[in-house]
């Protein structure tokens, strides 16, 4: 079941088009968004969060327009999003922090302590529950960030450059958390470390000056490399060989 | 066995392994796909005894769930008002002023004219709530505008947090500077303070109210209006302004709080 659908996509800050004629359709699973810095991930992310309006095109969220108010506060409620910078409020313990999110989100009540401490839980920060934010590693707070993206159990769930900030065990770990999450929600993880995508993502898309120029599996993108491509693994060799196919045919 | 749902007498006969392996293996498949046969799955009485007895001893050694609140009324009340730390530093922004301005007032009049608490105490809450939203002063603005309770809901919820200090603060000022009486000097507050949450939904919130407060320093500054009459007789101007804000506020609701930053 298709549970994000976008057609027709436009966004432009001022007079730049950053986003153009994009459509997407995005099921259950984990999805990776690859492409090069400013191709238009982040803010592929922020329509779908539904922070930014686009100028044009029509986004669905589990069936709801996001330009139809009483659809978006749905939609808001099974949404999951964190961002590729994000604050945080110094003296806040990380399940006070959490368990804003859950008030926000609108949780019904009585599931919110539990869903707040499994949220951590999930992240590997149970034992830093009370500690307060100021006073975590970079690596922790993105994982307090992720555990408020996951606290009301997701149906889309978005993520940007995720693991940023992690160290490897961690990311490995961060993987594990992702198939599972997977499962039963559409996740789709933000990056440009194209090895986060072939561990962990069943499908991969690829943003490029705004368009979208691959949509498929990791295998699919591998098999689009050859030996004469430029990159350290296979699938870093169909990266590169789909970018400079798509920029050959833009000329 | 697509279509159709496992009998009750062979489920029962599944739970307590008498069927034999190639029957197993296809009610598996079709539990797998089915919610409502797994449903039908009724553990029986010592299977439920030994879940139980697991469920105890576990008890004990799994880490205690911490300080988890009970999710009330009131808790929701607290999280969602109290949150943001700049509220915080508004509430204080307010008091301090307010009571040194208070105070120099009362140590030397001549100093310190009564206009200058005219001119401060009302523009209290437009401060305090253009600090308390936006991607300017909210470090966790993109995440909040991403939520249901984003957006207009959480942006009330926190000028609600600041107008609970500020306007105390209002009444105080203008009981010590004698100009007209309390109430007329929070008609003003409550005007601008809509204004700047309704001009917050066309333009950055902290732009807005250095508009509005700008707007009200020449208000009180300069002729022919000038001085104590901002609030000696224009209650129905007041109202007027307010209700005006609040029509710009609700036809924009769904800007307010997610401006694109």
């Amino acid at each position: 079941m298709t549970t994000i659908s976008v057609a027709d996509l436009r966004v432009s800050y001022g007079k730049r088009v950053v986003l153009d004629d994009l459509a997407i359709e995005l099921g259950v699973g984990v999805h990776g968004l690859l492409g090069p810095n400013g191709a238009g991930k982040t803010t592929l992310m922020r329509v779908l969060a539904t922070v930014l309006r686009p100028d044009r095109g029509e986004v669905r969220l589990l069936g709801h327009r996001t330009d139809d108010r009483v659809g978006v506060r749905q939609a808001r409620r099974r949404l999951g999003y964190l961002p590729q910078a994000f604050g945080f409020y110094p003296r806040f313990t990380v399940r006070e922090f959490v368990e804003y999110f859950a008030w926000l989100r609108e949780m019904p009540a009585a599931r919110i302590p539990l869903a707040v401490d499994r949220a951590i839980e999930r992240v590997g920060l149970l034992d830093r529950a009370d500690d307060r934010m100021k006073h975590l590693s970079g690596g922790m707070l993105r994982r307090a960030g992720i555990a408020q993206a996951i606290v009301n159990d997701p149906r889309v769930l978005l993520l940007d450059e995720p693991t940023a900030g992690l160290d490897p065990e961690q990311r490995v770990e961060f993987r594990t958390l992702l198939r599972e999450l997977g499962l039963d929600a559409v996740v789709l993880v933000s990056t440009h470390l194209v090895e986060d995508v072939a561990a962990a993502c069943a499908r991969v898309s690829l943003v490029d000056d705004g368009r979208l120029v691959f949509a498929g599996r990791p295998e699919e993108l591998i098999a689009a490399g050859g030996d004469g491509d430029s990159g350290d693994s296979p699938i870093e060799r169909g990266y590169t060989a789909v970018l400079r196919g798509a920029r050959q045919v833009s000329r | 066995m697509t279509g159709e749902h496992v009998s009750a007498q062979v489920l029962a006969a599944y739970a307590e392994e008498r069927l034999t392996d190639g029957d197993a293996e296809s009610v598996e498949a079709h539990l797998d796909s089915c919610d409502a046969c797994r449903a039908g799955l009724a553990p029986s009485e010592a299977v439920r005894r030994v879940v139980a007895g697991v469920a105890l001893a576990l008890d004990d050694r799994l880490s205690t769930p911490g300080r988890v609140r009970p999710a009330t009324g009131w808790r929701r009340v607290r999280v969602l008002v109290g949150a943001a730390p700049a509220v915080r530093a508004a509430w204080l922004l307010s008091v301090l002023v307010t009571g040194l301005l208070t105070l120099g007032l009362a140590v030397s009049p001549r100093m310190l004219p009564p206009w200058v608490l005219l001119l401060v105490a009302p523009a209290l809450p437009v401060v305090g709530t253009a600090l308390s939203y936006g991607p300017r002063t909210d470090p966790l603005h993109e995440v909040v505008a991403g939520t249901p309770q984003g957006g207009l809901r959480i942006v009330l919820w926190r000028t609600l947090a600041v107008l609970t200090v500020a306007m105390p603060a209002v009444v105080l000022a203008a009981v010590v500077t004698g100009i007209s009486t309390p109430l007329m000097w929070m008609l003003p507050g409550a005007a601008l303070t809509a204004g700047t949450l309704a001009l917050g939904s066309l333009i950055e919130p902290t732009y807005a109210a250095a508009v509005v407060a700008g707007a009200w320093a020449l208000v009180v500054l300069v002729p022919p209006v000038a001085g104590s009459a901002v609030v000696a007789a224009s209650a129905p101007v007041w109202l007027a302004v307010t209700g005006v804000a609040v029509v710009v506020l609700y036809a924009r609701r769904e800007r307010v709080g997610r401006q694109a930053g």
